[in-house]
């Protein structure tokens, strides 16, 4: 007895000689080097957890910070104390009273000395005085986000005009601000660099003008939907270090305000001027004409056809890299005229331009990676063709294209090797021979619409299983697809993390058993209109560990007690949910205050139910 | 001592002596993989000598010696490009030579580090942090021979936390 005592004992000694623990063998900026490594935040937080050292590691490694309770926050920021990014946008009741009590303690306040970035978009609660404790606890400032701060007005702005090291402000949506409020910022924060101000509606040309003289570093500037007129364009011309100018929406400008722009704005490279009612070929002509060094332009819905010289002076431009043009007739001609000549063209976007072939897309502009020809009636098997030449395509956008086969996409399956996104949304003519090109050509793919392409089968789908990397898989209403295809999808593709399979009436529980086994990763899902049983929904709801958002609307075969059940087993996790509006008296008042306190928004929906 | 030429560097061969007195015979080129290295042979007359290596032992820097060899002769092979670190031969290396046990992976890190390797070691952190990834937090504990100093009352608030309060 005491002989195998002492051989176990001198065993385990000699286990743990042999392999001394990592903390005494690795010095402290090697363990941070593997933690830089750790990329996910739920591999990071399973870090954390391992001793009091790796927690020590990782709080003082983590830069940025995203809040969900704000009752945590004290506790937070004392846990990490060296963050760059402090994100309370989940925390809609932070107020004054909040921020006095964090930040006006130098103890907890310690912690925003690093913080470069605050983001506050949707804090409605805070106003003027939580927004002086910001100013004056942030030393090091420089960005701020209060979009959608529905109270935000010109008393607040006046506090925000303090911080003196702001550089970027974005004020999406701040109905209350007016050029009262904005000529305290402008004058306020003289290094601003990056400027929002979308949806500000109160604005005017005034508030522009002294912007304009103001603001002499902006970079940046978005005056979409703003009822600003030509009299802005004329002051934003003398900003001369502008690069970028999103007008997205100005119904108030129109061919001569561009026209100011094009003997100013010496730096411009990017501008968005879509949905301008009253802007025509010749205004942006005019811009173009100025600015030989832009290579980002989009313009949509806003006039219906590019002139000829304004396609002969888009071919000039040598740094064009990405241009968008929704509903606008775009010829065969203007495409080539553009490809030929702008050599550095990666992005093109023609969405809903009717009459376009492809033909010179693949002769001419080789380095493509993102083409959205989304609503194209043009586009046809020969197109793709000629398409599949362009090699270095990553996103490609060829939903509502009635005219493509099968065949048509297996040039770009077999070609277009690095593709990562692939729409064929209510592309009717593709099939289970088309998916299986795709599938063994394009294996990076990551994100794949075969919405309504209801000629597909298990076939189809079988081929998919091959993409392990597919993360994003929408597959609404494949009514000739059983459990047999979507168990195959569910063994196979490992990365899936996101599945929309609305409608897939003909998938039963042997189907959702498997998804629940094999694809543990789900964090998005949409059930609504399947054939799932309570029992299935049950364990695809509690196996599913890391499932956030999931719409569950007309699960005729489910029960109330199998949602109760099926809710209660996932409740710690939802973020996010879709259900019938009759639920919401049919499930226990418990379960939606769980729900509620937990911090999941519900979505309750009125919609009939639409047989076909 | 001879002075070292520009044209004969490509050919010289140096020594490196591990901890447990083993002896390699390296070309030059190889061994300017490591700025440690590097260093050392361009401030002093190594050529004719010996570089000791007290920090690592034979097993480890024979490995070592081999993944710079591999790598030098990739590069040769595009001029010197960045391109040789894509290819797919010295990924399908890369990830052969990294899988080995963690005692060793420990060592190749540790000597990658002293000897500042910069490929080599992210290879090696790499390596470790996947690892990790796949394991559950006790798993690590077992792995890496760590011991668990929360209290229960502690590791339970750090969950949740960690599961409720922020990402």
């Amino acid at each position: 007895m005491t002989m195998t005592m002492m051989m176990m004992e001198a065993m385990v000694a000699k286990a743990s000689v042999r392999f001394p623990s990592i903390l005494t063998v690795l010095t402290e900026d090697l363990l941070l080097r593997i933690l830089d490594m750790l990329i996910e935040n739920s591999h990071r937080k399973s870090w954390s957890l391992v001793c009091k050292e790796f927690l020590r590691l990782e709080s003082i490694h983590r830069r940025s910070l995203r809040v969900f309770r704000h009752d945590s926050l004290p506790r937070l920021l004392r846990r990490y104390q060296f963050l760059d990014l402090l994100d309370l946008s989940a925390c809609p009741c932070v107020d004054d009273a909040t921020m006095a009590l964090l930040f006006g303690s130098p103890y907890i306040s310690f912690s925003a000395r690093w913080i470069k970035t605050l983001v506050l978009s949707r804090t409605s609660a805070l106003r003027s005085g939580g927004l002086e404790v910001v100013v004056r606890s942030f030393p090091c400032l420089q960005e701020i986000d209060l979009s959608y701060c529905c109270g935000f007005g010109d008393r607040d702005a006046s506090a925000l005009s303090h911080a003196q090291g702001l550089k970027v402000l974005k004020l999406v949506k701040c109905l209350r601000v007016t050029d009262f409020g904005l000529a305290k910022i402008v004058v306020g924060c003289v290094k601003l660099e990056n400027l929002s101000l979308k949806w500000c509606l109160k604005i005017t040309d005034l508030g522009i003008e002294l912007l304009s003289k103001k603001c002499t570093a902006l970079r940046i500037l978005d005056l979409s939907y703003l009822k600003v007129t030509n009299k802005s364009l004329h002051s934003i011309s003398s900003l001369w270090r502008l690069e970028v100018l999103y007008m997205v929406g100005c119904s108030s400008v129109d061919d001569d305000g561009l026209h100011f722009l094009s003997n100013g704005n010496p730096s411009l490279q990017c501008i968005d001027v879509s949905r301008c009612n009253n802007v025509s070929s010749r205004g942006l002509l005019s811009v173009v004409r100025g600015h030989k060094g832009l290579h980002q332009i989009t313009t949509g819905y806003s006039f219906s056809e590019l002139s000829k010289p304004l396609v002969y002076k888009l071919s000039e431009l040598r740094n064009l890299k990405s241009i968008n043009v929704y509903a606008a007739g775009v010829s065969d001609w203007s495409l080539e005229i553009i490809g030929n000549n702008c050599k550095h063209l990666v992005e093109i976007g023609l969405s809903k331009c009717a009459e376009m072939g492809l033909g010179c897309l693949g002769s001419c502009c080789l380095l493509l990676e993102e083409l959205d020809l989304t609503d194209c009636m043009g586009v046809n098997d020969a197109g793709l063709e000629q398409l599949s030449r362009c090699m270095d395509l990553l996103c490609l956008k060829l939903g509502l294209c009635m005219n493509i086969s099968d065949k048509g996409l297996s040039h770009i399956g077999h070609k277009c090797t690095k593709l990562l996104e692939l729409d064929l949304y209510r592309c009717k003519g593709i099939g289970d021979y088309g998916l299986a090109a795709i599938a063994s050509g394009c294996k990076k793919l990551k994100k794949l619409n075969i919405c309504y392409c209801v000629e597909i089968s298990d076939e189809g789908l079988k081929h998919l299983s091959t993409l392990e990397e597919l993360v994003d898989l929408e597959m609404r209403s494949l009514l000739k697809v059983t459990s047999v295809g979507l168990t195959a999808i569910a063994v196979g593709c490992k990365s899936l993390a996101e599945l929309d399979m609305k409608r897939c009436c003909g998938v039963c529980d042997a189907g959702f058993w498997a998804l629940a086994h094999y694809s543990p990763n789900i964090r998005q899902i949409n059930l609504s209109q399947c054939r799932i049983s309570d029992v299935a929904l049950y364990i695809a709801m509690g196996k599913m560990k890391c499932l956030q958002v999931a719409k569950l609307v007309h699960l005729t075969h489910v029960s109330v007690e199998g949602f109760e059940l099926a809710l209660r087993a996932s409740c710690i996790r939802l973020k996010k949910l879709k259900l019938l509006s009759t639920l919401m008296f049919l499930l226990s008042s418990e379960l939606l205050q769980v729900l509620q306190a937990r911090g999941c928004k519900i979505r309750w929906m009125e919609k009939a139910l639409i047989l076909d | 001592m001879s002075m070292i030429s520009g044209d004969k560097s490509s050919t010289e061969i140096l020594s490196l002596k591990s901890s447990d007195n083993e002896i390699f015979e390296v070309k030059k080129e190889v061994v300017l993989e490591s700025i440690t290295l590097r260093g050392m042979v361009e401030e002093d007359e190594f050529s004719d000598t010996l570089i000791p290596l007290p920090n690592v032992e034979g097993k480890i820097l024979s490995k070592i010696i081999h993944y710079c060899q591999k790598h030098t002769e990739a590069r040769a092979k595009v001029n010197g490009s960045e391109g040789a670190a894509d290819s797919k031969e010295i990924k399908d290396f890369d990830s052969e030579f990294i899988n080995v046990d963690d005692k060793t992976l420990l060592g190749i890190i540790l000597a990658a580090n002293y000897l500042n390797i910069k490929d080599l070691l992210d290879l090696g952190c790499q390596k470790i942090a996947d690892n990790i990834k796949e394991k559950s937090v006790e798993d690590v504990r077992k792995t890496f021979n760590i011991k668990n100093d929360f209290t229960p009352e502690e590791e339970k608030a750090i969950r949740e936390e960690n599961l409720w309060a922020f990402d």
